[in-house]
């Protein structure tokens, strides 16, 4: 990992950023996260399935209004560094255990980082509601500069995780089983939870076990 | 104004960058809706114009896609020079909408569409495929969607409701639902099934488990516990039990 951690680092700033503050074009998603941290380490394998692990996750979150989310983005780029050069179930449970943690503390980041922007809101009130452009953008940029920040803490945070956290958990074979176990039931629930938030309604929840019936008879018989 | 336009579809992708608890994305539109705001009579150091940013930087709420159909309306009637309480009512009436029809089209929508079409593509084919088409699938309508919300905002000024009601819009909120119940519900077999390929009959039954509590947890038991959370108290379970 160490050779490309640069590069690494670089990514798990550009997939915190992408979360809320630029663009919002998903490569935040664990999907892409993952997949491309993968890419970078060159096991794609390993970080496509930490990443998809990671996106079942995701897929119970709804980032609406004021809600608080975990940054699954970083924890998917961390996730992949823990994982890759692991064999199959090694390296899935340990990466995906270590990408909850980080896209905990980058949720717990994103909501004092818009606290630190409220404060600062405050204190230009008066400036803001007489319509001095300066204080408009001052307020902005400093916003943004926060959450580059906080992007860069989360990544450091989340590889330093990477490197000394597959070392540090005390894993045998069956802890190891125990863990890959874990995940993907976790996983498994959380996207279940989120596709019921989604088919609240009666027709929504038909549309889904139309799908659900394609997917089992995909899996039967592809 | 064309460069105005420009400079404030460019800063669209920033919307979101000074969100805070106080005034939640309206220093954004203040931020955004700057470029536009220049030309009004007596330029930047105008009456109009600061009057004008003081009332875009007030409390604001909105899908970050569609909070430029507001941007472009409210600098237009600023020009057309409506009184400030009709800016102020606009602003209001359109705070609500504008957050309801992203949320449902996009959030509950296209996202999980797109999520379940990367999550198909990484079994069955290949994690370029996946992210490739993942990306594809979600920008398109992502830039489509920020593009026209800043021209028809701006075109339609104080009728910017109308452009709510749009036939494309409507379509779209009739079918991003469905199809995100129909897509998740064809991934979620398939990435289950790959994610247990290796796995024995008895360690199924653990993922089984695991799967039912969680749901029971976050649907019935306990709904605001998350799945993050969750998930860290099954990694801890699961490291007691292989250290025992």
């Amino acid at each position: 990992m160490t050779e490309n951690l640069g590069w690494l680092m670089l990514w798990g700033v550009m997939v915190g950023l992408d979360l809320a503050s630029v663009m919002q074009t998903m490569i935040t998603r664990p999907l892409v996260a993952g997949a491309v941290a993968g890419f970078i380490l060159g096991d794609p394998v390993s970080g496509i399935t930490v990443g998809v692990v990671l996106e079942l996750f995701a897929l119970e979150v709804l980032p609406v209004g004021a809600s608080r989310y975990p940054d699954y983005g970083v924890g998917a780029v961390a996730a992949a560094a823990a994982a890759v050069g692991a064999p199959g179930v090694f390296g899935t449970g340990v990466g995906v255990a270590v990408g909850l943690v980080v896209a905990y503390l980058g949720g717990k980041a994103i909501h004092l980082v818009r606290v630190e922007n409220a404060e600062d809101v405050r204190r230009h009130r008066r400036q803001l509601d007489a319509g001095d452009s300066a204080a408009v953008v001052g307020v902005h940029l400093r916003s943004l500069g926060r959450d580059v920040l906080r992007a860069l803490i989360i990544a450091s945070v989340g590889l330093l995780l990477a490197g000394v956290g597959p070392l540090w958990i005390p894993l045998n074979l069956q802890g190891s089983i125990y863990l890959g176990i874990a995940m993907v039931g976790a996983a498994i629930a959380a996207a279940v939870t989120g596709v019921g938030r989604l088919t609240g309604r009666r027709s929504g929840l038909r549309w889904f076990v139309l799908g659900l019936a394609g997917g089992l008879a995909g899996v039967i018989f592809g | 104004m064309k460069r105005g336009m420009i400079r404030a579809g460019i800063r669209t992708l920033l919307i979101q960058a000074s969100w805070n608890y106080e005034r939640l994305v309206g220093v954004g539109v203040a931020f955004i809706s700057e470029p536009l705001l220049r030309d009004l009579p007596g330029g930047v150091e105008g009456e109009r114009y600061k009057a004008a940013l003081g009332r875009a930087a007030q409390h604001f709420n909105g899908h970050p896609y569609l909070v430029g159909l507001a941007v472009g309306a409210l600098a237009r009637v600023e020009h057309d020079g409506l009184p400030p309480e009709q800016i102020t009512r606009l602003r209001t009436a359109l705070t609500g909408p504008l957050g309801s029809v992203g949320d449902k089209l996009i959030w509950a929508g296209l996202l999980p569409v797109a999520s379940a079409v990367g999550l198909v593509l990484a079994v069955w084919s290949s994690p370029a495929a996946a992210v490739i088409a993942f990306l594809l699938v979600y920008n398109i309508v992502h830039f489509a969607l920020r593009g026209w919300a800043i021209k028809a905002g701006w075109s339609s000024g104080i009728e910017v409701g109308k452009r709510l009601g749009a036939p494309t819009l409507k379509l779209g909120l009739k079918v991003a639902g469905p199809l995100a119940a129909l897509t998740v519900g064809f991934a979620l077999p398939v990435v289950a099934a790959w994610l247990v390929r290796h796995v024995e009959a008895h360690e199924l039954a653990g993922v089984g488990l695991i799967a039912a509590v969680g749901v029971v947890l976050a649907r019935w038991v306990w709904p605001t516990l998350g799945a993050n959370r969750f998930g860290m108290a099954a990694v801890a379970v699961a490291l007691i039990l292989g250290w025992l």
